[in-house]
This record gives structure tokens, C-alpha cells and sequence, in this order.
């Protein structure tokens, strides 16, 4: 019955052939259909995720405004590191709460008008401030993609979504000085690689005087307060924008920054 | 009311004279026009018997691959022009990176085997940013330059009146050649055109945004009809090489370099993993677009082999068809003949 129909419409040739997948290609990573752990999920074989991590070190270095490279760098090479945070997490009440919770910060789950009502000083307010003065959004990270685990991914997720409360909590600007910091407080917080190699290699493209600075000074004030504040991925911030930043800071033990980097 | 449809013939095996499509609506029987699509029909199938198994076999019949998914007709078109969107900036580039540079000489070796002399008129079709265009041109003005040269020295015995004609008649270097480029993407003619002016190409190009599937061109127009690494992103090659054949003049060449089928099995071994592992990173790293180079390695998959190709080709009413493999078939060329 079905050739009666398909005959008027001609030698179909191309889907006499029928787009087969693994089987006669042996080597492809299947990423179509049912095998995505989560929306943006593309799954890599190891050789590729090796292969990834070198390009994407290698672009990041070479055009540092590729974020995109420094986020696939993140992904590919922070397995280990991230069941690490993830357990740590599940320790942590707050933190068992957030991966429970799944909250995302984006402009669309902020309600920018409440934190602007915000009182000076807190959190929120503070956060708003950062974001207006270093002309940023919370939207222009980019989605998770080469983690393999679904709940590995919501933490890397989660901690790329942070990364601005730490400009915040540090009182760090997103100029190269004060990324680096943060870099640095980040590497010491989480272990991941692609952090420890960011706060490594970042300071080459620095000048002298910048580079005197940022080792004299801001590395070991950043080392410092990392080891000492708890983990900053168990925050549950979304619930803490009327929280004081002081008290906050107290609460996790991050003192003033030495010498605040001139924003630029 | 609800309307239902019914299908007769071909279905209906005690009818087989005619492979009209009857449809029944209130009205009563009436014939549908050839050009109605079924899909069409959809609204009104849920109250026909024989509807869902018709519906599976015709939707099975309207679906194409892009790559190894499985899309509709029409949605193939759309996607297809979004990854060549989103590569056009990064094309040259990343093509340069992914064959390491050996595209260029295949390239080359379309244009050697085309051998176009001054005065060809070449459609060079999903030609979006120029490189057989620009080869061709290349190509021309040398063998106008050299059959110049060969006049001069075979007539340096002329009189001065007679060498100054000459000179004063040569005002086009290409000798009446011309490139049309039509591409169905409005951003890789952009490139295209950006390419030509940066190298200088002004003289014997036109660009023109056009389907290869339905030409903008009248029938025996062209001498040569190349179509470099486009045919495979084409949603029905046969629609398109019928269309090859109506514009091209009696006489006139069929010349497509496309991805084929590799001949010797450790080269394809390599080749696979190469195609799957290297090029989508390479993609994500260069171009940061991942899903875009995955697309184009597997679509490479899905194209028919050269025999196959071959078949299509001699289908479309092209005679003399012959094809070449190179680099152990990862592409071929294949030519063929309006007679």
C-alpha cells in the first residue's frame, strides 16, 4: 500500500536511504534526539572533550574576549571539580536547598524594580549597581553544553550565574584586573581547572604595574578570603537581596579589598 | 459539519486506470489538482477511516534528513539556509582549517577539468562566496593573455595600422566571458561581494539571490553550470538537476564537486573520525558554532554515492556522464553533457 502511494511522487532516491545513525558510522556522537541529558546538551566523546579543552585554552589566550571558550573550557575540563561542589552542596542545607530548587538568575527571574527599591547597602541593591555600572547582564552567559551529567550541569550553571554576586561580594569591576581576582578567589573556592588556569595564565596580558599590584597585593588579600569564606555556591542569594553586602561580608569573612582596582 | 475526505485511486486497488487523486468532501466526489499538496488534507482526516494509516505513509513521504535528523520538506529549506547564515563570515576560514587548504586545490582541479575558453558564459550555482567564480575568471584572463601573446609574436610581420587596430580593440581582457553567481543566501552573497571588490574583480560578474531548484534564468542560456559543495544542502537534487539541464545550452556542461563516498577503508576510517570528532570542535573553537559543522559533516553522509549520483544525473537527460574521485573519493567531480 505504501509504494502504491509513494510511486507518483517520483524515485525518491535520497530516502531510500535511510539517515542511519550509529550504526554504520561508528564513531559519531549521537546528538539528536533522545539521548540529550538537558535542552542545550550536546554530547562528546572523550577524544573530543580533550580536543575542546586544548582549542578552547588555545582561543581563550589568543582572544580573550571569547567568553564563550573560557565557558567550554569550564565545561570540558571540570568533571572532578564540579562533583566535588555538587557534594559539597548537598552537605550544606542552603545549598541542598538550591539544587533542589534549580533557581536561575537571569533577567527574566529578576525582578529588577523590587531590587531596585531595595534599600542602600543590601544585596540587591548593591548587585543592580554592578550590573548598571559595568554595563553587564546576567543574561549573556551562555548555556551549559558539554557536561554530561544533568545535575553537574545545572551546578556549572549555577556557578557561571554567581560569578557576578562575587564581583559584588569582592567589590571587584569586570575590568582584566578585577576578573583576575575574582579568577583567583573562584580557583581557591572551587578547584576547577579552567578557574586555577585563568588566575595562572590571565596575568600575562596585564602590565607591569598592574601585575606588581595584583601579586603583591590583591592574589593573597583574594587566596586568603577564599579559604576562609565557606563555600559561595551554597548561597542562596535569590533569598538574601535585603541582607546588608556588610553583613553578608561579615558572615563569610571576605574583608576589604586592598587596593580597589580603578574601574575602567 | 465535519468535512471528511476519502482517497480513492492509487489507493483503492479496483480503480488502477488513472493515478488521480479523487477526494470525497460533502459535496460529493471531485478531483484534486495535481498540484494540491495532501498535507493539506490534514483538518479534514480525522473523520476518514483510512486516514491515519495514509497520513503516516504521506507524512513518511514529505520528510527529508537534515543531516541524521529527520525533517519535513519545507522545514529543510529554513534550516539549511540558517547554518549557511550563520557560517557565511567564518566560510573561507574554517574551510581552509577543516580540509587543511585542500579544498583549494580541489578547486583547482574542477576548473582544469571545465578548461573554459574566452567567451564562456558559466553559472556557477551555490557559488555564494566566489571561489569558482573568481578561479574561473582567473582561468580566462590567463588564456586570453596567453592566446594574445601567441597573436602578437605569429603576427609581428604586420604593418603598424594593422597592430594598433588590435590594440584598440581590446577592451575586455575576459574576451566576452562571464560568471553569473547565484546562491540561495542572501549572507554568503554578501561575503561573496565583499571578496570580489577586496581582490579586485570587477569586469564579467553578476550576482543573483536564486533557488537552485527553481532557476531565475531562462532555458539555453549557459555554456557551463558548476555547482561546488552545494548540491548535498539542496532539498531535491532532482529538482535541481532537471533545473541544470533546462538552462544550459545544447552542448553545454554539467559540472558538480561534491562530497562523496570514500573508496578504501582505512581512508574512511580516518576520515570518519576525523569528520566527527575534529570538525564539530573545530566549528565550536573557530566559529563557535557547534551544530552547524556537525550538520554539514553529516549531510556529507547522506549524500548518494557516486554511482548513485551518477544515475541521478543520467535521470535528469545529461549524457556522457563520467565522474572522478579525488583524495581516495572523499570528493568527486562529476560532469555531464546537454546533447
Amino acid at each position: 500500500m505504501a509504494t502504491q502511494l509513494l510511486r507518483p511522487l517520483g524515485p525518491l532516491r535520497l530516502l531510500r536511504r535511510s539517515p542511519g545513525p550509529a550504526a554504520d558510522v561508528p564513531l559519531r556522537a549521537a546528538s539528536h534526539g533522545t539521548s540529550l541529558l538537558y535542552p542545550e546538551h550536546i554530547p562528546t566523546s572523550p577524544l573530543q572533550k580533550a580536543l575542546l579543552a586544548v582549542g578552547s585554552a588555545g582561543m581563550a589566550l589568543y582572544n580573550p574576549y571569547r567568553h564563550d571558550m573560557v565557558a567550554v573550557l569550564g565545561e570540558t575540563t571540570g568533571h572532578r571539580a564540579l562533583k566535588v561542589l555538587r557534594d559539597q552542596m548537598k552537605k550544606d542545607p542552603e545549598g541542598a536547598k538550591i539544587l533542589q530548587e534549580r533557581p536561575r538568575i537571569s533577567l527574566s527571574t529578576l525582578d529588577l524594580g523590587q531590587l531596585q527599591s531595595l534599600p542602600e547597602g543590601s544585596l540587591g541593591r548593591e548587585y543592580l549597581r554592578f550590573l548598571d555600572v559595568n554595563r553587564v547582564s546576567p543574561d549573556t552567559r551562555a548555556p551549559t553544553r558539554f557536561v554530561d551529567d544533568e545535575e553537574l550541569a545545572y551546578v556549572i550553571q549555577r556557578y557561571r550565574e554567581v560569578h557576578d554576586m562575587l564581583h559584588t561580594l569582592l567589590g571587584m569591576p569586570t575590568n582584566m584586573l578585577g576578573e583576575i581576582v575574582v579568577k583567583w578567589f573562584e580557583a581557591v573556592q572551587t578547584g576547577l581547572p579552567m578557574c586555577i588556569l585563568g588566575a595562572l595564565l590571565g596575568p600575562v596580558r596585564l602590565s607591569a604595574q598592574n601585575l606588581q599590584v595584583l601579586v603583591s597585593e590583591l592574589i593573597p588579600w583574594a587566596v586568603q578570603n577564599g579559604r576562609r569564606a565557606p563555600c559561595v555556591l551554597n548561597l542562596y542569594y535569590e533569598q538574601r537581596w535585603e541582607q546588608p553586602l556588610t553583613s553578608l561580608r561579615e558572615e563569610l569573612g571576605i574583608t576589604d579589598p586592598p587596593y580597589p582596582p580603578l574601574m575602567s | 459539519m465535519r468535512r471528511t475526505v476519502r482517497l480513492l485511486s492509487p489507493v483503492n486497488m479496483a480503480a488502477p486506470r488513472s493515478f488521480a487523486l479523487w477526494g470525497y468532501c460533502d459535496r460529493g466526489w471531485s478531483r484534486l489538482m495535481p498540484g494540491c499538496r495532501l498535507p493539506g488534507f490534514r483538518s479534514c482526516w480525522p473523520g476518514c477511516p483510512l486516514g491515519a494509516r495514509l497520513l503516516s505513509q504521506e507524512k513518511r513521504a514529505t520528510e527529508t534528513h537534515f543531516g541524521f535528523e529527520t525533517v519535513s520538506e519545507e522545514e529543510k529549506g529554513g534550516k539549511v539556509y540558517q547554518v549557511f547564515e550563520s557560517v557565511a563570515k567564518k566560510y573561507d576560514v574554517m574551510n581552509d582549517m577543516m580540509s587543511l587548504g585542500i579544498h583549494r586545490i580541489w578547486k583547482d582541479l574542477l576548473l582544469w577539468k571545465m578548461r573554459p575558453f574566452p567567451g564562456t558564459q558559466l553559472l556557477d550555482v551555490a557559488g555564494g562566496t566566489g571561489d569558482i567564480a573568481f578561479r574561473f575568471l582567473n582561468y580566462v584572463q590567463a588564456q586570453y593573455r596567453g592566446k594574445q601573446k601567441r597573436q602578437l609574436r605569429a603576427q609581428q610581420n604586420l604593418s603598424w595600422e594593422e597592430i594598433a587596430q588590435k590594440y584598440q580593440n581590446e577592451e575586455d581582457s575576459l574576451g566576452g566571458s562571464h560568471v553569473m553567481i547565484c546562491d540561495i543566501n542572501k549572507e554568503m552573497l554578501k561575503i561573496g561581494k565583499q571578496k570580489a571588490s577586496a581582490q579586485g574583480y570587477k569586469a564579467g560578474l553578476a550576482w543573483v539571490l536564486g533557488d537552485a531548484e527553481e532557476l531565475p534564468f531562462d532555458e539555453d542560456k549557459f555554456d557551463v553550470y558548476t555547482i561546488a559543495f552545494g548540491i548535498r544542502n539542496v532539498t531535491h537534487i532532482d529538482r535541481a538537476l532537471q533545473e541544470a539541464h533546462r538552462v544550459l545550452k545544447p552542448g553545454g556542461r554539467f559540472l558538480c564537486l561534491e562530497f562523496s563516498q570514500v573508496n578504501n577503508p582505512l581512508v574512511s576510517r580516518l576520515y570518519d573520525l576525523y569528520s566527527f570528532q575534529v570538525i564539530p570542535v573545530l566549528g565550536e573553537v573557530i566559529a563557535g558554532d557547534w551544530k552547524s559543522y556537525q550538520y554539514l559533516v553529516e549531510s556529507i553522509r547522506q549524500f548518494p554515492p557516486q554511482e548513485e549520483f551518477k544515475e541521478m544525473i543520467e535521470d535528469a537527460g545529461f549524457q556522457k556522464v563520467t565522474y572522478e574521485s579525488l583524495t581516495s573519493g572523499i570528493v568527486a567531480i562529476h560532469s555531464g553533457f546537454k546533447l
